[in-house]
């Protein structure tokens, strides 16, 4: 007991330096920073690897000027503007400016999705699982927890900024000023994003609906600045209104302006001065506004475990499937840019395609493998997803009723099953529906969304093989990215790396017919599915021998 | 078939972790039946196991006449299962979960449902991430207590309620009784499976080391005295099966071992009794009888040294 009383003048002098509201900021910093000590440096990582990439494989896949000029035309006009930005300097290309006006906006995006997460998961996060009110029972002022997440921030983003200047000046070999006005225009975006999301975590009680508030925020910002930059070379009026234009307008490489970048630093102290405004109104752990009640009894069509799985799968495939089908809509529309580029596309590039022939069709069939790969990452992560129901203990009390674990596992597999079906086929249409708008051809719909919907049995083996693991090894149930990784180096990559042909069959994606390239094949498509299912029915099998595990 | 639940000899390992060592269990068909012991002695790994979730290493496990691996489905019908860490599914409110869980079991009848929701003060409206602790074992509770089962296992069912709700528990589990409803209570909590239960086990360490009815249990342990007497009872300390005697302001007070207690109170008579009090044995003596022999023997030499 002396001891404790001996020391508590000492902890209370440690504390004097931060008083009032942000008492206990410098503690929390630290704490943060231990806390995602893995999380911070995978961040500042990923974006310098992105940046690695992007900057050597332009340089790898274009080896002449003539090849960066003829890829440049697809970024070019109205499309790339959407997808890309104003593309400053592509009327003078070279590597630099190639790589800033064709992914710069996707660097710059990788940093607001960092902060938004960083953000979100120090302040709502912790408010929602009633942590913070352990940490605020302490010599913690109220404005703490919210000020040490935007130091974290400033300080990720800091580091972002440090990363992305060393690959682009020491590997790439690129100028240093222009290099570092890049940078810091991809810090400045995380910081309008840290101080967006200190002002949606204000409003909602949830932690996800408040990244996803950010989150739409910055689908939003790159909504006005895609038709502010489709309207206008350069960007026009409307493209100022969106953040995500800021950093874009400073033209590194161009015109290499500084003071677009001081409209990021201004927006994110407003939102997060705004965030700070709030945060004082409410309580600990409420929102601004009131959660409001659900239904009291179940939907009537909810009474079997695989209505049920509809239930719990329902959210994820709505929003995938609009998630395709703007995507889709997006990607297909660009075709016509595709097709006025081809003549003057690298050899590495049109191999890649299919061949000088058929670049269109090349362009789409590899948009619908693309999109099947992606939907190869839905079936995964819903298997994932059981796993999580099985080990939170929500499985438990579900095979405590009548339902028998072959149904339970039988239905989800089903229901993710149709959910691949039903997001190819968004994409598929999404695909026709752009394609056949850029390039006044309706006749061929019909054959696009074919197309995509015919990769479903690769998907579906995918899926077995997930489905597999969870039966008897549901801690190895992330191997099946192995799986997956490799349908995208065979499916992709595999042209332009030179595989050897073998290696092409072990990908389920190589034996689906590349539409609208080849006709579609109607053995193989059988055969995959009959395997996915035997596959699926011997992890059933499994699962129905094994323990479950929770917590 | 007047068994309910006949387990003999169960084993279960995890990895080198023994949970369960040679368990038995008997439960009569209608009673309610107290499933003592302290964390990790293996209460929630044989209630997994009588639900089919685990598959036994060794020993075998009768539930309802079934064997609960083979025959869960089936088995599940019959009975319905309230676990200990009640996780909800976080976009559902508590009334579809409720829903949920009665429908998969067969059935649900909605005026029962309903009044039970009263009963417990539950709101079924609320989204399954915003309920206490407290409240989604409510909703798990409820899902239970509304179908129309022969068995109930409750695995701590009320370790998140308040007080005024465990009384509606209990109220709820005395009728389920009269119902004829055969009812397995795990718990830590000594007080609720003393109210209800018609016998209790306890088991330690993956073993089964006490059964039967709280009556009979109370013979292998100690009855408390607390008497006010003429003449000094110091002597009594002498006696055998007589421990912890302390005298204070004319009281004394000791534990006197169950089948010792009749020549004790008949010495006790002797020196002119002006006040008695004598308490029964609670479940935490005897639980601190199986889990507590350091903690008694602590007690005796510092008793000892004090002497």
């Amino acid at each position: 007991m002396t001891t404790v009383t001996a020391r508590s003048p000492a902890s209370r002098a440690t504390h004097r330096g931060g008083g009032g509201t942000f008492a206990g900021t410098w503690t929390l910093v630290g704490f943060m920073v231990r806390r995602d000590r893995i999380k911070l440096p995978a961040w500042a990582l990923g974006i310098a690897l992105f940046t690695l990439y992007y900057t050597m494989a332009v340089r790898a896949a274009y080896s002449t000027e003539a090849d960066l000029r003829g890829v440049t035309q697809m970024i070019e006009g109205p499309m790339g503007a959407l997808l890309t930005g104003p593309g400053y300097g592509l009327d003078a290309v070279n590597y630099e400016r190639f790589f800033v006006s064709g992914y710069g906006l996707y660097v710059i995006m990788l940093a607001g999705l960092m902060s938004i997460l960083l953000v979100s998961r120090h302040t709502r996060v912790e408010e929602q699982t009633g942590r913070s009110e352990l940490v605020r029972a302490n010599v913690v002022g109220r404005h703490a927890q919210l000020t040490a997440a935007l130091v974290v921030a400033v300080i990720a983003n800091a580091a972002a900024v440090l990363t992305a200047t060393v690959i682009m000046v020491g590997v790439a070999g690129f100028a240093f000023d222009s290099s570092f006005l890049f940078a810091c225009g991809v810090g400045a975006l995380g910081l309008v994003f840290a101080g967006v999301t200190a002002l949606t975590v204000q409003v909602t009680e949830y932690s996800r609906a408040a990244a996803g508030l950010a989150g739409v925020a910055m689908g939003a910002a790159f909504a006005v600045r895609a038709a502010g930059d489709v309207l206008d070379e350069r960007g026009s009026i409307l493209s100022w209104f969106s953040p995500l234009a800021w950093p874009q307008q400073s033209a590194p490489f161009v015109l290499d302006r500084w003071w677009p970048l001081s409209l990021c630093l201004g927006f994110a102290a407003l939102t997060a001065a705004a965030g700070y405004a709030l945060s004082a109104r409410r309580d600990l752990g409420a929102g601004l506004f009131a959660v409001r009640p659900g239904p009291a009894t179940a939907a009537a069509w909810m009474r079997s475990p695989i209505t049920v799985a509809v239930r719990l799968q329902r959210a994820a495939v709505v929003w995938w499937t609009l998630t395709f089908v703007v995507a889709g809509g997006l990607f297909g529309a660009f075709t016509t840019s595709m097709a006025d580029a081809f003549d003057e596309l690298p050899e590495t590039l049109l191999t890649a395609l299919g061949g000088q022939q058929d670049v269109v069709d090349g362009y789409l069939g590899m948009l619908a493998i693309m999109y099947a790969l992606t939907v190869g990452i839905y079936a995964i992560l819903a298997v994932q997803g059981l796993r999580g129901e099985e080990t939170r203990g929500r499985l438990e009390p579900v095979l405590a009723t009548a339902t028998s674990r072959w149904v339970w596992l039988g239905g989800h597999l089903a229901v993710v099953a149709l959910g691949v079906l039903v997001i190819l086929l968004a994409a598929g249409v999404g695909t026709a529906v752009g394609a056949s708008v850029a390039t006044g051809e309706w006749t061929t719909v019909g054959e696009l969304v074919l197309a995509h919907v015919a990769h479903t049995p690769a998907v579906l083996l995918i899926l077995a093989i997930a489905g597999l693991l969870y039966g008897f090894l549901p801690r190895l149930i992330g191997v099946t990215w192995v799986a997956l990784a490799w349908g995208l180096l065979t499916g992709v990559f595999g042209p332009v790396l030179k595989l050897p042909g073998w290696t092409y069959d072990l990908s389920p994606f190589e034996h689906i017919a590349r539409m609208p390239l080849e006709g579609f094949a109607v053995l193989p498509a059988l055969v995959l599915t009959g395997l996915a299912v035997a596959v699926a029915a011997v992890g059933m099998a499994g699962f129905r021998r094994r323990d479950i595990h929770s917590n | 078939m007047s068994e309910a639940i006949t387990v003999t000899g169960l084993q279960k390992s995890f990895g080198k972790t023994r949970a369960l060592d040679g368990l038995d269990l008997h439960i009569d068909t209608g009673e309610v039946h107290g499933f003592l012991g302290p964390n990790g002695a293996g209460k929630t790994t044989t209630l997994r196991i009588l639900l089919g979730l685990l598959r036994a290493d060794g020993g075998e496990a009768r539930v309802l006449g079934g064997d609960p691996w083979a025959d869960a489905v089936a088995l599940h019908r019959r009975l319905a299962y309230v676990p200990g860490d009640v996780e909800l599914w976080p976009n559902l409110t508590g009334g579809e979960a409720i829903d949920l869980f009665a429908r998969l079991r067969g059935g649900v009848d909605s005026t029962r449902r309903d009044e039970l929701c009263e009963q417990f003060g539950l709101d079924p409206t609320k989204k399954g991430r915003t309920y206490s602790k407290g409240n989604r074992q409510k909703v798990a509770l409820v899902a239970a207590l509304a179908s129309d089962v022969e068995l109930l296992l409750l695995d701590e069912p009320t370790a998140g309620l308040d007080p005024l709700m465990e009384v509606v528990f209990q109220g709820f589990i005395r009728e389920a009784r009269v119902e004829g409803r055969t009812v397995l209570l795990s718990s830590h909590i000594l007080a609720q499976v003393e109210v209800l239960a018609d016998r209790v086990s306890i088991v330690r360490e993956g073993r089964n080391v006490e059964s039967g009815s709280l009556a009979e249990l109370r013979h292998l342990t100690r009855t408390t005295i607390t008497a006010e007497t003429v003449t000094p009872a110091d002597a009594l300390a002498e006696l055998r099966g007589v421990h912890d005697l302390h005298e204070m302001d004319g009281q004394v007070r000791f534990e006197v071992d169950g089948e010792l207690l009749e020549p004790t109170v008949r010495r006790l008579a002797e020196l002119g009794v002006r006040s008695l009090v004598a308490h029964p044995p609670t479940l935490e003596q005897l639980l601190l009888r199986h889990y507590g022999d350091d903690l008694d023997r602590r007690d005796s030499t510092t008793a000892g040294a004090a002497r």
